[in-house]
């Protein structure tokens, strides 16, 4: 009997913890949703009743998540210490990791209503998240001091600002650039310092070919040839982003769309870029781990600003600048455009705004954080951090300048549309099937257009 | 039988009959909520457009018409998970067999050596394995310099369409062990009388195996059969971590096409209407199987449970 009742007992504990478990989550997002009510319906004073909690000095627990590498968490974790020496009462969670499924995590994370308080989004994933759900507070009504913001930069959408409202900030200045591995293009005689043409590439390329052919001009993948050749060429063509995402049109035509494929196609005949089936093996950001780039074997690479120092990184020994990057003869616009690489928002469901936005406050305003931060996250956004950093000989030379050629072009960041993982995995799937020679141009064109105005509709 | 168990019936459950549940209320609550809630849902919202985050609105057989007429990514996907299973099943299958063959004798060290052959089972569909075939397999990676150094020509194996699909399957087809072991386990049962008898009679080696053990451990090939299928339906994790679907969808799964959809383009709808369709296809092969093992698998307690 005494056993009989134990093992009852025993089941029963066991049976409340597994309720407790699910319950506690339960509750959880009740209560988040209810916050979120909260500063939903009565948005002018979100931050009237959350703020009771941290007047009482409670012990107040906040979640900032984020991707990046090593020195970017170094530098992110200091700058969270500094900020919970000074408030003691505030301990922040990091959550951070890779870039790999980040984002896919988010989308569940924001929808289930357990995001971290701060949250680190890419900016041409942001405004899914935006359109999707009602997922961020505004800056503005949280009271950060966004003085030190040029402020034509961040009432850019891709900046942070929707429907005047500041729902993120950025991280920094970033932008598509040319990294040219000075001490090899010197040798071969190439020089980007001044301005040039796509066609002129081609050209380069078969100088390359004829100095050493196991060189090539350019290290690239799909991903890369699509969302800074592909969409920079068809935005200077189109004269604007490639669709039109208010009139849900779209703008680029067929015959533009081939003629940049046919583009595309002539770099893989020429050998200014790597065969498809190579680059196959260093897709998405791993360009820095191909060992042809790591033995020098690249006179130059399109890549982010915010990448550049990573891919010097992968082969040091030899000198680096920052190229001038491709036009399209007397294109209106520019199509490389300048932009933040990431946006942080301040998610609804935080049930201690205020303590975040004085998180966001110091992290983009205090210069001792300006100072720790550094360039982890590309060139400081403001103006103050640039200064700074500059100051302590933080930012590398070529980040430097290819922020300024970025910032110079003045380009429109892509359409809503266009930057979605749907739309560019056309292009991705269009680039490598022109790699692999298995669509000619034209049809790849056709194909394309089909496919995005499948999204559109 | 019948009379027997209305008689059960008609007296009922008593009281202390219901206590079961309580014993085994940990597993069926987490069995409704971590499987049975979940599965449920998914056929509703393959039934609905659904976009992370937003309102579900019904939809009817939307997705599954444009799965079925417009979407030509799905055709190659099922095309390329079938060809995936029809290689790495009998692969796999063969592999263990003839492994377990192998092991299946009485020499010394032999337990060291069952263990060494069982490892990469124990790294299952683990992401860092995925890796490893990634780096061995790379235009310039192991393998292709261990071709060089023997002057031959390399091979592109994750960059050729010819050869990525191949590779993967060649990861999932050098995961025998578990199939293996339980081979091993079969190739044990079988009486050794039988095989003095055949002995005795002037068998061959070869004639043994094909007509004395192969028949006596059906009931493990049919078992090892169905959960190999299932699994090689399902897979996900190599095509994902090793080509991304890549090159040219060459190795675009089922898996992958819904993982895509899903987490990347947020369509939760569509996406749990291919995880319906991949279901379909695993009851109809599973039951199609189980219904052709009555002719050709052998249970020593003839079938009876």
């Amino acid at each position: 009997m005494k056993k009989k009742i134990l093992t009852l007992i025993l089941s029963l504990s066991m049976t409340t913890v597994l309720l407790a478990g699910c319950g506690g989550s339960g509750d959880d997002t009740v209560q988040d949703q209810a916050v979120g009510d909260t500063s939903g319906s009565s948005a002018d004073n979100s931050s009237g009743a959350p703020a009771k909690a941290s007047s009482d000095g409670d012990q107040i627990t906040l979640r900032f998540a984020w991707w990046g590498g090593d020195e970017r968490a170094e530098a992110t974790l200091a700058v969270i210490d500094q900020f919970e020496k000074l408030h003691p009462n505030i301990t922040i969670e990091a959550e951070y990791g890779g870039s790999d499924g980040y984002h896919d995590k988010l989308a569940t994370s924001l929808a289930s209503g357990t995001a971290a308080d701060i949250v680190q989004v890419d900016p041409e994933v942001f405004p899914t998240y935006v359109a999707s759900g009602d997922y961020f507070l505004d800056y503005a009504e949280l009271g950060v001091d966004m003085g030190n913001f040029d402020e034509a930069y961040i009432s850019l959408e891709i900046n942070g600002r929707y429907d005047g409202k500041q729902l993120g900030l950025p991280s920094g200045i970033s932008g598509a650039g040319l990294l040219v591995n000075k001490t090899l293009a010197d040798q071969i005689g190439l020089d980007f310092t001044q301005p040039y043409e796509w066609k002129d590439l081609l050209e380069m390329g078969k100088k390359v070919k004829e100095y050493d052919p196991e060189l090539y001009l350019l290290s690239m993948n799909k991903e890369y040839i699509a969302n800074l050749i592909v969409f920079n060429y068809a935005k200077q063509l189109a004269g604007g982003t490639l669709i039109d995402a208010d009139a849900k049109q779209i703008r680029i035509t067929q015959d533009q769309l081939e003629e940049v494929y046919a583009y595309v196609k002539a770099l893989f005949d020429e050998g200014v870029i790597p065969p498809a089936s190579y680059q196959a093996s260093y897709s998405g950001d791993d360009l820095q781990n191909d060992t042809n780039w790591i033995e020098g074997k690249y006179v130059a690479t399109f890549t982010y600003i915010s990448t550049m120092d990573v891919m010097t990184a992968a082969n040091a020994d030899v000198e680096y600048y920052a190229g001038q990057i491709p036009k399209l003869g007397s294109a209106s616009e520019a199509g490389w455009a300048s932009n933040t690489p990431q946006v942080f928002a301040i998610t609804k469901t935080s049930e201690h705004p205020n303590e975040a936005a004085e998180f966001m406050d110091y992290f983009f305003n205090n210069e001792t954080a300006m100072e720790t931060l550094g360039t982890t996250r590309s060139v400081p956004p403001t103006e103050k951090a640039r200064q700074i950093c500059s100051d302590a000989g933080l930012l590398t030379e070529w980040t430097m300048e290819g922020a300024n050629i970025a910032a110079a072009m003045g380009g429109t960041p892509n359409d809503k549309i266009s930057s979605t993982n749907e739309a560019k995995e056309i292009l991705f799937d269009a680039v490598e099937s022109i790699g692999y020679g298995a669509k000619d141009p034209a049809t790849a064109a056709e194909e394309t257009l089909k496919l995005l105005s499948g999204l559109v509709e | 039988m019948r009379s027997a168990k209305s008689a059960v019936k008609k007296s009922g459950y008593t009281k202390r009959d219901y206590q079961a549940f309580i014993y085994i209320a940990p597993w069926l609550i987490g069995f409704a909520i971590l499987q049975l809630y979940p599965f449920l849902m998914s056929l509703f919202y393959s039934f609905n457009e659904y976009t992370i985050g937003a309102v579900p609105e019904w939809v009817g057989l939307k997705n599954y018409i444009k799965l079925f007429t417009q979407d030509t990514e799905f055709w190659n996907s099922l095309k390329v998970t079938i060809v995936y299973t029809l290689y790495t099943v009998p692969g796999k299958l063969i592999m263990a067999l003839a492994v377990a063959v192998f092991l299946n004798r009485d020499i010394k060290g032999i337990n060291l050596i069952r263990t060494l052959y069982y490892i990469p089972s124990l790294f299952g569909g683990s992401v860092a394995i995925a890796i490893l075939w990634k780096l061995m397999f790379l235009e310039n990676g192991l393998v292709n310099s261990f071709l060089q150094a023997m002057s031959l020509p390399t091979i592109s194996f994750l960059g050729d369409t010819k050869y990525a699909l191949k590779t993967i399957c060649s990861l999932e087809i050098w995961q025998f062990g578990s199939s293996m072991v339980m081979f091993l386990a079969a190739l044990k049962q079988v009486p050794r009388s039988l095989y003095e008898a055949a002995e005795i009679d002037g068998a061959g080696k070869i004639r043994i195996f094909f007509t004395i053990t192969i028949p006596q451990i059906t009931s493990i090939i049919f078992f090892n059969l169905i959960m190999q299928i299932i699994q090689a339906l399902q897979n996900f994790t190599s095509a994902f971590v090793i080509t991304d679907g890549g090159p040219m969808k060459s190795t675009y799964v089922l898996g992958m096409k819904l993982y895509k959809e899903g987490f990347s383009y947020f369509k939760m709808g569509y996406a749990s209407s291919i995880s319906w369709v991949v279901f379909t296809i695993i009851l109809v092969v599973s039951l199609v199987l189980f219904r052709s093992s009555s002719a050709w698998v052998y249970y020593e307690d003839q079938g009876d449970f």
